[in-house]
This record gives structure tokens, C-alpha cells and sequence, in this order.
């Protein structure tokens, strides 16, 4: 059988500068049968967007030919729904384009079918929604916007780049069960692109490993799952968290590549008995928005809660977009005024405390955030980005002292010397997580609060980054407020989890009896919704 | 809204006040014996605490009563009445056809953005830019007006159709050709940053050519900005390229400020001043009723 | 794309000396030959404006060193004008000295005045660049004006800089009550058009050099402090001050050794751009009046001389004030693109 699609020995080159170019797509092929969901996996920079897009620009020569293909036969869904929608049309407006596009039809008609449509997709009220604008839609229901106009004329190939990426844990599951329902019924083929391997052995049929713009293994999805055969597959593969073993230490790709397959590290061990440091009780978060002049409402960002940070110990804090789990970070270290509630450290309370008594305690409580991009100084060079906090503390008798405490600092997370003089943008996204965390461990704080810390990383990058968190728990016996939506990575690295939802605690309990008996409607929700590649096929 | 004109009152009142010359003297001219001067402070009220003063000020905008002017005692709203015709006869053509050439214009740049037509056209319109006003008035005046006689040199008459057909063609045309090039330059900024939109991708993907993309997705977003800036320029109509009436000798509102400013005759330029930041603030609500037609994310509240 | 954080794996280029940011830009700059044409031309107007202000040259731009409106030496003296200009009166001479009370003191004046003019200057029927009504050097007053409207330009952007830099980071950083005193300060300037505002503040300051820098300045800081506003609101929440919090920095420490360098690129562009509006302002304000005094020389007071000269043929005033000012105002344009650009790579 011929297949629908066939990409043989594909390449893309980007211009940098005049002269420089960059090859982001070095050889890729494979191909894309009838009636099949291909997955292009791979960690960012492997070029898997690159090469999909590349099927919408260069499949025919003449753009003329190109414009009838697009958006009939083949069509797109995107990362953004947000963004990836017109914001000033109706979502009627904007399916019904595509219908009276390719398919002549006239107007009216062309509404009444976008209507169809959006009920197919699952959205509820679809005749009311017809003359909905995007902003007005939750984000799952914009991706299903998208989804429709995509299905609107039965397309052969649906290419989905990373469709679930902006997605809360549990939409995502929603909408990767629509794309599947959907292959089935129209018989299309879909190019499913994802970073999270996990993910695409739910839904694909067809794997194709990328990694710096090559393909690196290619397969049947259970072959790549049961028996994978390259070794950076098999990094992959474990070195995600597993919802089923606490080994000491995650393996990391570097193992695998350079064939020295880890042995078993054993299981973490952790303190049981341990002395409390900090402890939240009863914390409280509104913010007024104005709703008019002498009016406004009251938003409830966290509403009662408490816990308490031991040495040597992980709390998780996990939920979703907008449940409030980084604000509790806040307000624990006063980034944020709460609302209500208190905040002892070892006794005193920490939101009671003047600015000038707070200082004291700023030094041991520090903070590791998401963003490994926006939480680095791009004017500052890691020396001054490492110093600055002890001048500040008055640690170190002077400036060499401190500069020496800084490489010392450098070399504990893994990085060379010399970046004590190199800015920022020189570092890649998992080593300036390190430099942040080092610049954390600048002032010896006692608590550490990681919100999101690893969230944006890549998968390798990860293990790395939570092996590096553990081996300081261990030494210098912190204790962590580990924030993320990530329920696998929580239930790695947590001793105790708190599960949120606007603003609430809804469930807590130690990480092993919360995930094997979950009590909460909400928690098995999220439970149920984790992907877990070839054993969860949706 | 209501704070602001406060703000600007208070301004303007304590502007002229502490900063300006006395207006007793200004008003008495250099002949004026110390009685004459003490008279007319006592007439403007100068003697009174600044409180006072201000309540006058304040009383003097509310019911439109601004006294005379200074230097040709003509009443100032008889000023307004007689010199803003002759400013929006100029000004209205002037603004509806630099946005009406402005807009397909800049679409088209944009539509062949990066090719060397584009780069070709920024190029001259910095350099078409880097020359001052006062030169293509100087030139264009000279130009059509005297040496190839196309258009009257000066002047203005009484018949608005007279006005608009003979004497405002030469400033109008040469003011447009003057505000296309920066007015181009931005609006092709904004469909620019459009391009640049997830959305524009989205349409792509869906089988659009290239013009229904620009005409159709683009056009509709730029209009955003694109109001917000006329809504900016608008307030200016008001007052007038007063450049344009100073060489056409055209008898607006634009001209008379200036006037006032050289004679220094406060009322004239006080009553001009709250009165446009009042309208700015109308034309600014306007703007917001606006919105909610081209945008319907913005809520009105 | 997904998020993109390029694997560790990947070999980072590693140069032997790391570039600041600045330092990157400069590269990025000197790979633009526009650019760098333009920072050339701006470098030797820089120059000439400050051998013009040590008076080294065009010192003596008022002398009257040709003849009335003397035409540039590259079109050649012009006989007829020339005739014209001192066209004896026909007819017989009157002797008028027995009307003229004053006649009898004539010689004696003549004697005084004798004794100051110790040399009579030669007029040159050309000048290099042509003269003016009073037969002043035309190329020697561009220069002046040159010094002249770029020094108001620069400094009254200086001004305005400062002032909406500093409103501009307390607004966006403080917020709060701050913050809405000073959104209302910036709505009353921008509710009044900016034309209005500066005739407003020339009306009551009257005239002069500082005068004119003051004026512009007060009315053009608003887009400046909106900017720098926008900029700290944004950079306020961003985790590398959070970070800074975190650590206990100082709120004044956060808002200028944190924040400002990195808004620092967005005032330099600004800034650029105010030169340039300010010194075609202050040519405009010149030629109204309003501007640099009488006994100074702008490119807008050339302008206004220009104005009736054309329609005496005489082009040469207006071409030369407006080729200075074309030449740098284009290129001080061209080299505020080129900055943006090597400041900001991702706009390409």
C-alpha cells in the first residue's frame, strides 16, 4: 500500500546571519500511511516542528496547488489556541471561512455546518457558540475550535503540533481522546507531535524519535515501547519519573548514550523523623478586582491553607492552571502580603515581622523559579549574580572571599569555573536552572522553595536537574516546597502531597497512600488523566 | 475624565499665573502709569487670593466667558466661532484622505514586506522624512503657487466652496504628501506586528491566499491601533497645521493661537487650550465606544 | 514550536571571552554597513559641531563677507544682480544740504566714524555656498545652525529622558497611589495636543536657547515615561526580580541596578528618536519666532529667511539649511533603526 504521505530525505537550513547557516533538519524521512497517527517525538531543538511544517510548505512546488491542499486536505492544529485564533472574528465565522473556501457553499449553509461541527467536537451549546469570539471560550474549548475547523473538510492528514502542551493534565487527556475519536470516524491519518513520549504511546500507531534534526529510531509504537532499540530511545524512556519505583536516583540520557546502562540505585530513602521548620497555618489570598467604580469582587487565589516544612523533607503542592499552588509560594516568603494567616519559622511569624526583621529570615527561605529564562538577569554575569546575594547578607569577610564561595557554589551544581564571568544567554535552559539554584544556595537558606523549578525543562534535562535537588537535600538537609503540575514529578520527588483547586486543599496525605488510594473525585481525575504511554492507549 | 480636566485647569491656571509676565503690565503696555496698572488689577481681580483668582478661572470656562482678547478686544468666543470653519475646512480633508491613501498604502508595503520594493520605499520615506515641513511648504508654495501659477498663492473668502475648491487645494495636497510618508511608516508597523500573529499561521493552514489573509485577518486587527492613533491626531485637527495657515495666510484657529502667543494674550490661549484638552477627553470617550465595534474583547463598562 | 530550551547536550559555542550585552550589540552594529555610514556621518557632524563650538571655525558667521545675496562660487557672480543691487539713482544729484539740518555735520561724522573702521573688507561677489541678504556666509550659518539646532535637539531629548525615565520607572515599579498621581499627571500633559502645549509654555517662558530646551523638554517626556512605565510594569514581575526580592535587594537596588539596564536599550532608541523630533521642532519653533533669539542662527531661522528669498531666486540659504539637515537628521534616523536592530535581535 502506498503510503499518504512520503518524506524522503528531508532538509531545512535557516540563515543566521549573512553568511551563517544553521541546519535544524538533517536527512528526515519517513512515512505517514493512510489511516494512521504517526508521532514525531522529540526534546526541543530535534527539529520534529521543523519537519512537520515542512509537509504544509513543500508538498507541492506551486503555491496556487499548495493553497487548495491546505486546509482540504491537509490541515493544522497548533500549540496556542489562544493565539492560533483570530481574536476579532466569531468562531462561526472563522470554520465556516474553511466551508466556503474549498467547498463553495454558500453562507448560511456554511454556519449551519459549523454548528455540526462544533457539536461533534464536544462543545456544549454549539448554535450559541457559532457567534462566540475565542476570548469568550476556556482553553480546552479553543483548542476544539481549532480542532473543528480543522475536520471541517474531511482532511486526509491532520497535523497536531504539540495540541495538549498548553493544556491542563486533564484536558489534555479530553482533547487527545477527541483526536483519536475523530481518526476513527473520518478514517484520516494523523502527525501527532508531541515532546512527551509518554503522550504519544497513548494515541500513536507509527513512532519517529528525533533528536538534532535526524530520526533516530522509527517503529511500530509497541516495538518502540516494549523493545526500543536506540539507545537515546531508551534514555527517554527512563528517565521520566515512574508513577511505581522511588529509585535513589534518576538515570539520565548521558547513561544510555554512552552504553552504560545503569544499574538498579535502589530505592530513596528518606528521614521519617524529622524536625519542623517552617509551618503555614490557616493562609489566605484575596485580590479585589475592580468590577466598577465604587464596586469590585473579591478573588479567592488560596483560602485555608496550612502544612509544615521539615528538614530534610519534600512537600508537593501540585493542581492546575490557576488552583493557586504558586501563590501559597508567595506568601510563604512574603513576595506576596497574605490575606490571613500565619507563617512560623522555627516559632516566629514570619508575616508579622517588620521588612528590616524579615531580612533575617529572606536569607533562609530561597526560592527556584519556572522560567529559566526570566529568572536569570541578563545584564548580570553569574559572579555578580552569585556575590550579590552574600553582599547583601554580609556573608564572606570580602570580595574575594565571596567570589571564592561562588566558584565553590559553581562547582557543587555541576558547572565549570569559568562561567563565573559569562552572561546568561551563553548557558543552555537546564544549566541556568543550576546557576539559579546556586544562586539559592547562596545564602545557605535552610528552606527551599522550587516553584515549578523543572517544568520547562526537557525530559533528559530534568532527571538531571532532580537528581542535582536531592543530592543537596541530602547534604545539607533542606527542606522543600516542591510546586508543580506535574503529578509524576511530584509523586518522585514528594514526601507529603497537598492536591489544589481554587484555592483549596481538596485532598492531602503521604505521596505513596495518596497515589495508590486516592479519595477525592478531583484527585482520581488527575490520577486517571497522567499519561502513561503504551499502557494507557485512549 | 473629570480629574483630568481639573489637572488640566489647574495647569494652565497656575502656568500663566506664577510663570507668565503680569498680566497687568502685558495688558497696560509700556506706557501705562502705576494707577492705570493698579486699575487693571483691580478690574482682573489680580489683588485677590489665588483661591479666588481660580474660582474665577473656574467660572470663566463653565459659562463659556472668556472676556476679550487682550490685544484686539474681539471676544474670544467670537474668535472660536469665526477662525474654526476655516481650520476644518483645511484640517478634515487633510486627515480623511492621509488615513484614506495611508491605509492601502501601507497594506501594500507590508504585502511585499522584506522584498526591495519595501526596503526601497522605508529608505525614502526616512529621508522624505528627514526634511523639515517648513521645506515643502516653502518649495511647494513656490512651486505651484507663484512659478507655475496652478493654485493661488494666498487668500481665502467668505464661501465655504469658494475656500475649498480654490484656496484649501494647494495646503491640503501639500500637507497629505507630507503626512503620507510617517503616517505610511506606522500603519505598516502595525500590520507588520499582525503578520507576526499565531493566527496569520492558523489561516495559512486553512487554504487562504495571501490577500484575503491581509485584506481580511490583518486589515481587521490593524484597525485597532490604527484607531487608537487617529483617536491621538484627531484633538490636533482642532488646532490646525498652523503652519499651513501661517503661509496661506488662512484665517483658522491655528494662526490665532499663534498671534496670541507672539502678543501674549493669555486669555486667547488659555481658552484654547482647556477647551481642545476638554474635546480630547470627548473624542477619547468616543474612542473607547469605538473599540468595542473593532474589538470585542474590550468591554465597555 | 514547543518549549524551546536547547538540550544541554548540544555543544554551546563557547567564546574565550564573553560578550556583555552591549559588547553584542557593537558586533551586531559593525555587520550593518548602513549603520555604521550613518554613525560615520553622525561622527563628523559631532566633530564639526565641536571644532564650531571651541570657535575654531564658523566663529565669524555674522560678518557681512560678500555682497548682498553673493551667489555660491559654483554658479559664478551674477552681473545683473550685481548692478542691480547698487543701482545708482538716474538723474542729476540732488545737493540736499541746504534742507537737511544735519548737513553740516556730516563731515564731521564721517571723520569719527573713520577712525573705528580701520580696515574695509573687500566683499566677494561669491561666497563658497553663497551669502545671505546681509552677504553673510551662507556655508558658515548652516554650520553655526547646525551647533545650534542639534545642541537644543540633544539636550532637550536629554530633558525629556531624564524626566520621563524617572516618572516612567516610579510609576511602573511603585504602582499604587504613585502610580495613579502620576497617570493622572501624564493625562493632563497628553490631553492638551502637544503643538498647543509647547505655544502654552512659549507664551509664558518667552525666548532663548535654554528656553527652547526647557520648553520641548516639559512637553515631551509623556511617550518616554509611558514606555519606561510600560517597561517596569512588565519587568517588575518577571522572576529575576522576584528572584532579587527573594534574596532581600532593596527596592531602589531593584529598580535601578536590577530593572534599568535592562530597559536601558528601549530609552536609547526613544531617546534617538526625540533628537530627531526635537531638532525638526526647534526648526519649526525658530522660524516662528519662538525659538533661538535673534543674534543666534538655527537652521528654522535660515528657514525663515529662505522663505522670501526664494521668491527672489536666491535658493541657496534654503538648500544649504536644508542639506545639513537632511543629511543628519537621515542618517541620525537610519543609525536609531540600525541600534534598534543590533539591540534588539529578535525584531528581524
Amino acid at each position: 500500500m502506498t503510503p499518504l504521505v512520503s518524506v524522503s530525505n528531508l532538509r531545512v537550513a535557516f540563515r543566521l546571519g549573512r553568511e551563517s547557516t544553521v541546519e535544524a533538519v538533517r536527512g528526515v524521512s519517513f512515512d505517514i500511511p493512510a489511516n494512521t497517527t504517526v508521532a514525531l517525538v522529540g526534546e526541543s531543538g530535534s527539529g520534529k516542528t521543523v519537519s512537520a511544517m515542512s509537509i504544509l510548505r513543500l508538498l507541492v512546488a506551486h503555491p496556487g496547488r499548495l493553497r487548495q491542499i491546505r486546509g482540504r486536505d491537509i490541515t493544522a492544529v497548533f500549540q496556542e489556541p489562544m493565539t492560533s485564533l483570530n481574536p476579532v472574528f466569531t468562531v462561526g465565522d472563522q470554520i465556516a471561512e474553511v466551508l466556503q473556501l474549498h467547498r463553495g457553499l454558500p453562507r448560511r449553509q456554511a454556519f449551519e455546518q459549523t454548528a455540526d461541527l462544533l457539536h461533534e467536537v464536544g462543545i456544549p451549546e454549539p448554535r450559541a457558540r457559532v457567534s462566540a469570539y475565542p476570548h469568550e471560550l476556556s482553553g480546552g474549548q479553543q483548542q476544539r475550535v481549532m480542532i473543528a475547523m480543522a475536520i471541517a473538510n474531511q482532511p486526509k492528514l491532520l497535523i497536531a503540533d504539540e495540541p495538549t502542551t498548553a493544556l491542563d493534565v486533564t484536558i489534555q487527556r479530553q482533547v487527545l481522546e477527541l483526536i483519536a475519536r475523530l481518526r476513527e470516524r473520518h478514517r484520516m491519518s494523523v502527525l501527532f507531535i508531541s515532546h512527551d513520549l509518554a503522550l504519544v504511546g497513548e494515541i500513536a500507531d507509527q513512532v519517529v524519535v528525533m533528536r538534532d534534526g535526524e530520526v533516530q529510531e522509527h517503529g511500530p509504537v509497541e516495538r518502540i515501547f516494549r523493545a526500543p532499540q536506540h539507545p537515546y530511545t531508551k534514555g527517554l524512556l527512563a528517565c521520566r519519573p515512574r508513577l511505581d519505583v522511588r529509585p535513589r536516583r534518576l538515570p539520565v540520557i548521558d547513561d544510555f548514550m554512552r552504553s552504560t546502562e545503569p544499574k538498579d540505585p535502589g530505592p530513596l530513602e528518606r528521614p521519617s523523623e524529622a524536625s519542623t521548620v517552617v509551618e503555614a497555618k490557616g493562609l489566605r489570598k484575596e485580590f479585589r478586582l475592580k468590577t466598577g467604580l465604587f464596586s469590585s469582587k473579591a478573588l479567592h487565589a488560596v483560602r485555608e491553607v496550612s502544612f509544615s516544612l521539615a528538614r530534610g523533607r519534600t512537600v508537593g503542592l501540585v493542581g492546575e492552571s490557576g488552583s493557586g499552588k504558586t501563590t501559597v509560594g508567595m506568601l510563604l516568603m512574603r513576595l506576596l502580603d497574605a490575606s490571613a494567616g500565619e507563617v512560623r519559622f522555627e516559632g516566629t511569624d514570619l508575616l508579622a515581622l517588620s521588612d528590616r526583621q524579615m531580612m533575617a529570615y529572606r536569607r533562609r527561605i530561597q526560592v527556584v523559579f519556572q522560567n529559566p529564562y526570566a529568572s536569570l538577569n541578563p545584564r548580570f554575569t553569574i559572579g555578580q549574580m552569585l556575590t550579590e546575594p552574600m553582599r547583601v547578607h554580609r556573608l564572606g569577610a570580602n570580595e574575594t572571599d565571596r567570589a571564592e564561595r561562588a566558584r565553590r557554589l559553581l562547582q557543587r551544581v555541576e558547572l565549570p569555573p569559568e562561567s563565573f564571568h559569562k552572561y546568561p544567554h551563553e548557558f543552555s535552559g537546564g544549566q541556568r536552572q543550576r546557576i539559579a539554584i546556586a544562586r539559592a544556595l547562596a545564602v545557605e537558606p535552610e528552606v527551599l522553595i522550587c516553584d515549578e523549578s523543572v517544568s520547562a525543562l526537557d525530559v533528559s534535562v530534568q532527571a538531571t536537574v532532580l537528581n542535582l535537588l536531592l543530592d543537596l537535600q541530602e547534604e545539607q538537609g533542606l527542606a522543600y516546597l516542591f510546586i508543580s503540575h506535574d503529578l509524576a514529578v511530584v509523586k518522585y520527588m514528594a514526601d507529603e502531597i497537598l492536591v489544589m483547586r481554587e484555592g483549596e486543599v481538596v485532598e492531602r496525605g503521604p505521596s505513596e497512600a495518596l497515589f495508590r488510594a486516592p479519595r477525592h473525585d478531583y484527585t482520581k481525575n488527575l490520577l486517571g488523566a497522567i499519561p502513561r504511554g503504551i499502557e494507557g492507549r485512549v | 475624565m473629570v480629574p483630568t480636566l481639573a489637572g488640566v485647569i489647574l495647569l494652565v491656571f497656575f502656568l500663566f499665573k506664577y510663570f507668565g509676565g503680569d498680566p497687568a503690565e502685558i495688558l497696560g503696555g509700556l506706557l501705562a502709569t502705576p494707577e492705570q496698572i493698579e486699575s487693571i488689577r483691580e478690574q482682573l481681580g489680580l489683588n485677590r487670593p489665588v483661591w479666588q483668582q481660580l474660582w474665577i478661572f473656574v467660572q470663566q470656562i463653565a459659562t463659556f466667558d472668556w472676556g476679550r482678547s487682550w490685544a484686539t478686544s474681539e471676544a474670544v468666543s467670537h474668535i472660536f466661532a469665526t477662525r474654526l470653519p476655516a481650520t476644518l475646512t483645511v484640517m478634515i480633508p487633510i486627515l480623511v484622505l492621509e488615513i484614506a491613501l495611508a491605509i492601502p498604502l501601507a497594506l501594500g508595503v507590508a504585502y511585499v514586506r522584506g522584498t526591495l520594493t519595501d526596503r526601497g520605499i522605508m529608505v525614502l520615506t526616512t529621508v522624505a522624512l528627514s526634511i523639515s515641513f517648513l521645506v515643502y511648504i516653502i518649495v511647494g508654495q513656490w512651486l505651484f503657487g507663484f512659478y507655475l501659477g496652478w493654485f493661488p498663492v494666498q487668500g481665502w473668502s467668505d464661501s465655504f466652496l469658494v475656500n475649498l475648491s480654490r484656496y484649501a487645494v494647494l495646503p491640503i495636497v501639500l500637507a497629505v504628501l507630507v503626512g503620507l510618508a510617517p503616517q505610511t511608516r506606522l500603519y505598516r508597523s502595525f500590520f507588520l506586528d499582525e503578520i507576526g500573529h499565531d493566527y496569520v499561521r492558523t489561516a495559512r493552514a486553512k487554504g487562504l491566499s495571501e490577500q484575503r489573509i491581509m485584506l481580511k485577518h490583518v486589515l481587521r486587527n490593524a484597525m485597532i491601533p490604527i484607531l487608537t492613533n487617529v483617536a491621538v491626531v484627531l484633538p490636533g485637527v482642532f488646532i490646525g497645521s498652523f503652519l499651513i495657515e501661517v503661509f496661506f495666510s488662512i484665517p483658522g484657529l491655528g494662526r490665532e493661537v499663534l498671534l496670541a502667543v507672539n502678543r501674549s494674550d493669555y486669555p486667547v490661549i488659555q481658552a484654547v487650550t482647556v477647551y481642545l484638552a476638554a474635546l480630547t477627553m470627548v473624542i477619547n470617550l468616543l474612542a473607547d465606544v469605538l473599540y468595542k465595534v473593532v474589538d470585542p474583547r474590550v468591554v465597555l463598562k | 514550536m514547543s518549549a524551546v530550551i536547547p538540550a544541554p547536550q548540544l555543544p554551546a559555542p563557547a567564546p574565550a571571552r564573553s560578550p556583555g550585552v552591549w559588547r553584542a550589540a557593537w558586533q551586531r552594529l559593525r555587520h550593518d554597513r548602513v549603520g555604521m555610514a550613518c554613525l560615520m556621518i553622525v561622527g563628523a557632524f559631532a566633530v564639526l559641531i565641536l571644532i564650531a563650538t571651541l570657535g575654531l571655525i564658523a566663529a565669524d558667521w555674522q560678518r557681512e563677507v560678500g555682497l548682498p545675496y553673493a551667489p555660491p562660487a559654483f554658479v559664478g557672480p551674477d552681473r545683473d544682480e550685481a548692478q542691480q543691487a547698487i543701482a545708482a539713482p538716474k538723474g542729476p544729484p540732488v545737493d540736499l544740504s541746504d534742507v537737511d539740518p544735519l548737513a553740516p555735520r556730516y563731515a564731521e561724522w564721517r571723520e569719527r566714524a573713520a577712525r573705528f573702521q580701520t580696515a574695509e573688507t573687500v566683499k566677494s561677489p561669491t561666497l563658497p555656498f553663497g551669502g545671505d541678504r546681509l552677504g553673510r556666509d551662507v556655508l558658515a550659518k548652516a554650520i553655526k545652525g547646525a551647533q545650534i539646532s542639534i545642541f537644543v535637539g540633544v539636550f532637550a531629548a536629554l530633558l525629556a529622558t531624564l524626566i520621563g525615565t524617572v516618572l516612567g520607572a516610579l510609576g511602573g515599579y511603585v504602582g499604587g497611589k504613585v502610580g495613579d498621581f502620576l497617570e493622572w499627571v501624564y493625562n493632563v500633559f497628553t490631553s492638551i495636543p502637544d503643538i498647543l502645549l509647547i505655544f502654552a509654555f512659549a507664551a509664558v517662558f518667552g525666548r532663548g536657547i535654554e528656553t527652547v530646551i526647557l520648553i520641548l523638554g516639559l512637553a515631551g517626556w509623556t511617550g518616554m515615561y509611558r514606555q519606561v512605565r510600560a517597561e517596569y510594569i512588565k519587568h517588575r514581575t518577571r522572576e529575576y526580580v522576584r528572584a532579587a526580592e527573594a534574596i532581600g535587594v532593596s527596592h531602589r537596588a531593584r529598580m535601578f541596578v536590577h530593572i534599568l539596564p535592562n530597559v536601558s536599550h528601549v530609552i536609547l532608541v526613544r531617546l534617538s528618536l526625540l533628537v530627531v523630533g526635537f531638532i525638526k521642532a526647534e526648526v519649526i519653533l525658530s522660524f516662528l519666532g519662538l525659538g533661538v533669539p535673534v543674534d543666534q542662527v538655527s537652521w528654522g531661522t535660515m528657514l525663515a529667511e529662505a522663505n522670501v528669498e526664494l521668491v527672489l531666486g536666491k535658493w541657496w540659504q534654503l538648500a544649504a539649511a536644508t542639506a545639513f539637515m537632511a543629511t543628519f537628521v537621515t542618517a541620525f534616523s537610519l543609525l536609531t533603526d540600525a541600534l534598534r536592530d543590533a539591540l534588539d535581535p529578535k525584531l528581524r
